[in-house]
């Protein structure tokens, strides 16, 4: 029995500065265990739709204009969009759930984060509309991609600047970096390069990070 | 307590220094600077009742070394709790103390 058991009241001290030591740094892990999220949280979901989606886009709208496998263009189109709903859906609830409990300034800077996120979206789905009947579809398609994958990532780096998350900022910075190359390789390259190097990019970063034993940041 | 060879052992903080207020002190000394944590998750992290968990807190709260703000969310009342700037210093001058009576490595 150690003498925290026999201690109920906690007015014990601890028996040694080794002890001591212990207690602060097991209390510590388990506050930060607790209070922040896994980096999981946004890559499994995220990673899942984007190697899913951009995978259904790249078969139907394929390079050169070809169509790999021929699905209805509203049913690519569909998959791709429910996937991105149901990710921002499953890692804002698992976020909310972490994060509810802590006030104060974290609590605002995390829902202007999130508003910038909603409304910069948004903004951007209302007016790329306006180019729907203008452009061909392969091009019209890589627009609506290049776009979206580019203020993801930017919005990424600028979480990873406001919360000094580097992790957050290096993902903002590869999905540049995949964005701009899918982009030179053309319209159906970007969505191959957007589900592999994106989104299972994204997939292998959480699973390695699992299987290391992620510790937040201090 | 292990007394150094050198020079008298360093004061620990006698609040600090009881292994219930330590946990405590500890768990708040993660949170960001302007954030503050809800007493039940506080509770929940260091598995203490909330009877026991108020009598520690209002230790460290006499001491100066916690804020604990009552408030509501809609409806429901909200007991908030963060480490004061005199909490923050002397949980990281107990740190160092502690770390100063540990026994030397030996090689």
């Amino acid at each position: 029995m150690t003498p925290l058991d026999e201690d109920r009241s906690g007015e014990g001290s601890p028996g040694s500065p080794a002890e001591a030591l212990r207690v602060i740094e097991q209390s510590r892990a388990e506050a930060e265990r607790r209070l922040q999220a896994h980096p999981m949280v946004f890559f499994g979901p995220w990673g899942a739709a984007w190697l899913l989606g951009f995978g259904v886009m790249f078969l139907r709208f394929g390079p050169d204009g070809r169509v790999l496998v021929d699905i209805p263009r509203w049913l690519a189109l569909a998959v791709l969009f429910a996937l991105l709903f149901a990710a921002a859906g499953i890692s804002g609830f698992l976020a909310a759930r972490t994060f509810r409990h802590v006030r104060g300034r974290s609590s605002v800077q995390g829902a202007m984060y999130g508003f910038a996120w909603m409304l910069s979206f948004m903004g951007m789905g209302i007016t790329l509309r306006h180019f729907n009947t203008l452009l061909p579809d392969p091009d019209l398609s890589m627009l609506w991609a290049t776009v979206s994958v580019g203020l993801t990532a930017a919005l990424h780096m600028a979480g990873g600047a406001v919360f000094q998350d580097r992790l957050l900022f290096g993902v903002g910075v590869w999905l540049t970096a995949v964005n701009i190359g899918g982009a030179l390789l053309g319209p159906g390259w970007h969505n191959l390069a957007i589900s592999v190097a994106g989104g299972g990019g994204m997939l292998l970063a959480g699973v390695l990070l699992w299987l290391r034993g992620w510790k937040p940041s201090p | 307590m292990t007394v150094p060879p050198n020079g008298p052992p360093p004061e620990l903080d006698p609040v600090i220094h009881a292994q219930a207020r330590l946990r405590v002190v500890a768990a708040l000394s993660t949170l960001h600077d302007g954030d503050l944590l809800t007493f039940p998750r506080l509770q929940e992290i260091l598995g203490m009742t909330a009877g026991n968990l108020s009598v520690h807190l209002r230790k460290l709260e006499d001491a100066g070394y916690v804020d604990v703000t009552k408030t509501f969310s809609g409806r429901t009342p909200t007991t908030l709790v963060r480490l004061s700037g005199r909490g923050r210093l002397a949980f990281d001058e107990y740190t160092a103390a502690v770390r100063a009576l540990l026994p030397p490595p030996s090689n």
